[in-house]
């Protein structure tokens, strides 16, 4: 297997922002098949502007993002259609329908765009909840379930359709330490078994020691990829002084009263 | 080993089953090809078919040469385990390899049991009726509480007017009022028009014409002018007003300005609805002429002079009559406002409830707007 063929998301010469405010100029990067690739970044760096321009949410001003060899920008239609369905996404809230139980959030995509009859759709959801620890809630509605449990439903619903990409935005945003180790330790389950790839924006570090097979770093300055690796290199190596802060949990000089 | 092969799955033929009916009740069924959430569909029901007339003792599935695409496909296998087709039947699945299997037996037919149990809770009609009931007391309890609450709030501000944010009523005079104008105008226009050509037809019978001008004088001024303009208002403003706190509510905007130390009805429900009782005479007082305008054209074009419309509708409609329109614009003001307020601060969870909330809005101020005018109609009828 070359490693040309083992990109299976690859962003070129991506220049994003709205209107005439640019956010990201002249971005590369490929995503390798099964690995956990974590965005990192200040906020206002970027991170959820880059995320919406990879799942084709926003259109980039200049550049294209490839998915499994498809340009993504360039599609239309059911093209498009195709191309959306083999990826996930789970959004920073979850973004669940609150009108739906738990089993019918993770039944909808099947109900839209399979032939499958009933039974077998509930049985694809409970399944789906059953690997995410959440079988027991199928029941509930959205607004009777913890933080955690919703992020956790939101996989299942993501991963509907069985895509072999999953995009997280923020998923440990709002969650206590324990339950953000027990997303971290469910991400990596998924990896491991379902070889699913995984795109995760995160400021979390320890979660991004955990999981994190490769980092890119963005710097809203800078507007572009200050620092690429694993998460070990970018801590060890880095000699960017935005990387080192991140990695140390230093404040800039202006954030403090004392220097400001 | 991991459930997405490496090489692109698209092309693999699609997942075929072949039965093989043996004696004594003894079912093998051999499966192939690519098994996802698609390819599913079309091979579940086949089995169906296939396996529910057989009276099967034993069914052994074997999977070997099947290539299970992500975890979905696994869902067919858990139901024929479990049963699904061949309810008398003991069941073996076998040929997958060690990460399948482990992910296949993670779930069992009692889980889907349990949930089908949970699902559908039917409660009995006695149920309905007393969850309805305490609804009902509930919403009766807090329309009375939040209209004491207002009453008492409204007293204090016409004692100390400067407590009033006057910004925000005058941004919501601009926006639920101001921007209003065009269409309430142009529809009280189209009524007055309405009223008529509609009183031309049976009024030409007798000769009686002129009375048109009593008709769309009288109409638009003590009727439907302030009813027009308040239900108008209803449909938008009160609607806007609801959907608009009912979001703050889902936010927890309101859970901020109770921890803050400020009271929702005084910050946001006192001045929509000083906002409300102030807008609604002034956009009234548009309607009227508007509906005056629409009627004394269709008398122009029946060949009435404009002194003459003027004289029969001076001689007919009085200062106290749009003193009395006026008053119940008020009166309809104040019901769309609070009503709008009242509703999107029993926002519950969700996008649905602020949907529902806007709604309910709207249906209960044009009820309470069309109710109090009947009060008005009885009590100046009853007086005069």
């Amino acid at each position: 297997m070359s490693a040309q063929e083992d990109i299976v998301i690859e962003v070129k010469h991506l220049t994003a922002g709205y209107g005439d405010r640019e956010i990201l100029r002249d971005v590369n990067f490929g995503v390798r098949r099964g690995e956990v690739f974590i965005i990192i970044g200040g906020s206002g760096s970027g991170k959820s502007t880059l995320l919406k321009h990879m799942i084709g949410l926003l259109p980039p001003l200049q550049g294209e993002v490839w998915i499994d060899g498809e340009n993504m920008v360039a599609a239309k239609g059911d093209a498009r259609t195709q191309l959306l369905r083999r990826f996930g996404v789970v959004y920073q809230s979850g973004a669940l329908f609150g009108s739906m139980t738990v089993a019918e959030n993770v039944q909808l995509p099947l109900a839209e765009f399979t032939d499958l009859p009933e039974v077998a759709r509930e049985y694809v959801a409970l399944g789906k909840l059953k690997v995410v620890g959440l079988a027991g809630a199928a029941h509930q509605m959205p607004s009777e379930l913890s933080g955690g449990m919703q992020k956790r439903t939101a996989i299942a619903r993501a991963m509907a359709l069985d895509p072999h990409i999953l995009f997280l935005d923020e998923p440990s945003a709002g969650l206590d330490p324990v339950t953000s180790a027990g997303l971290d330790a469910l991400i990596k389950e998924l990896s491991c078994y379902f070889g699913i790839t995984f795109v995760i924006v995160s400021h979390e570090l320890q979660s991004i020691y955990a999981i994190a097979d490769r980092v890119i770093m963005l710097d809203g300055q800078a507007r572009t990829i200050i620092a690429e690796g694993t998460p070990a290199e970018l801590r060890d190596q880095t000699t960017n002084v935005s990387v080192r802060r991140f990695f140390n949990r230093e404040a800039t000089p202006d954030q403090t009263i004392k220097t400001r | 080993m991991v459930l997405f092969s490496r090489q692109k799955t698209e092309r693999t033929a699609a997942a075929q089953a072949e039965v093989l009916a043996e004696q004594r009740g003894r079912v093998t069924v051999l499966l192939r090809g690519r098994l996802d959430v698609h390819t599913m569909g079309d091979l579940w029901r086949d089995l169906e078919a296939r396996l529910r007339p057989l009276t099967a003792v034993s069914l052994d599935v074997d999977a070997t040469q099947l290539n299970v695409s992500g975890g979905g496909g696994l869902a067919l296998l858990r139901y024929l385990k479990a049963g699904g087709f061949t309810p008398a039947a003991t069941v073996s699945v076998g040929g997958l390899n060690a990460e399948l299997d482990q992910i296949l037996h993670m779930f069992a037919g009692e889980d889907f049991e349990s949930y089908r149990a949970r699902r559908r809770r039917a409660s009995s009609v006695l149920e309905e009726v007393g969850a309805s009931l305490r609804t009902s007391a509930r919403d009766l309890r807090e329309q009375v509480a939040f209209v004491g609450r207002m009453a008492a709030e409204l007293a204090g501000t016409i004692l100390h007017p400067e407590r009033l944010r006057w910004r925000e009523v005058t941004r919501l005079c601009v926006t639920a009022g101001a921007n209003a104008l065009p269409i309430v105008s142009l529809l009280s226009f189209l009524v007055g028009l309405i009223i008529g050509f509609e009183g031309a037809q049976p009024l030409a019978q007798f000769g009686a014409q002129i009375f048109i001008a009593d008709m769309v004088g009288f109409g638009a001024v003590r009727e439907l002018g302030p009813m027009m303009t308040a239900i108008m208002l209803a449909g938008r403003s009160g609607a806007a007003f609801a959907a608009e706190i009912g979001t703050m509510k889902v936010n927890e905007e309101l859970a901020a300005l109770v921890t803050m130390g400020l009271d929702p009805t005084r910050f946001l429900a006192l001045q929509r609805v000083a906002a409300g009782i102030l807008l609604t005479p002034l956009l009234t007082v548009y309607t009227m002429f508007a509906g005056v305008l629409g009627g004394t054209l269709v008398m122009l074009s029946l060949g009435f002079s404009l002194p003459m419309i003027y004289h029969q509708m001076a001689t007919r409609v009085h200062l106290l009559d749009i003193c009395v329109g006026l008053g119940k614009s008020v009166a309809f003001g104040a019901i769309f406002s609070a009503v709008g307020c009242l509703r999107g601060f029993q926002t519950g969870e969700g996008a649905i409830a602020v949907g529902v909330s806007a709604t309910r809005a709207v249906v209960t101020s044009i009820f309470l707007i069309i109710l109090a005018d009947t009060v008005f109609a009885a009590a100046g009828f009853l007086t005069r």
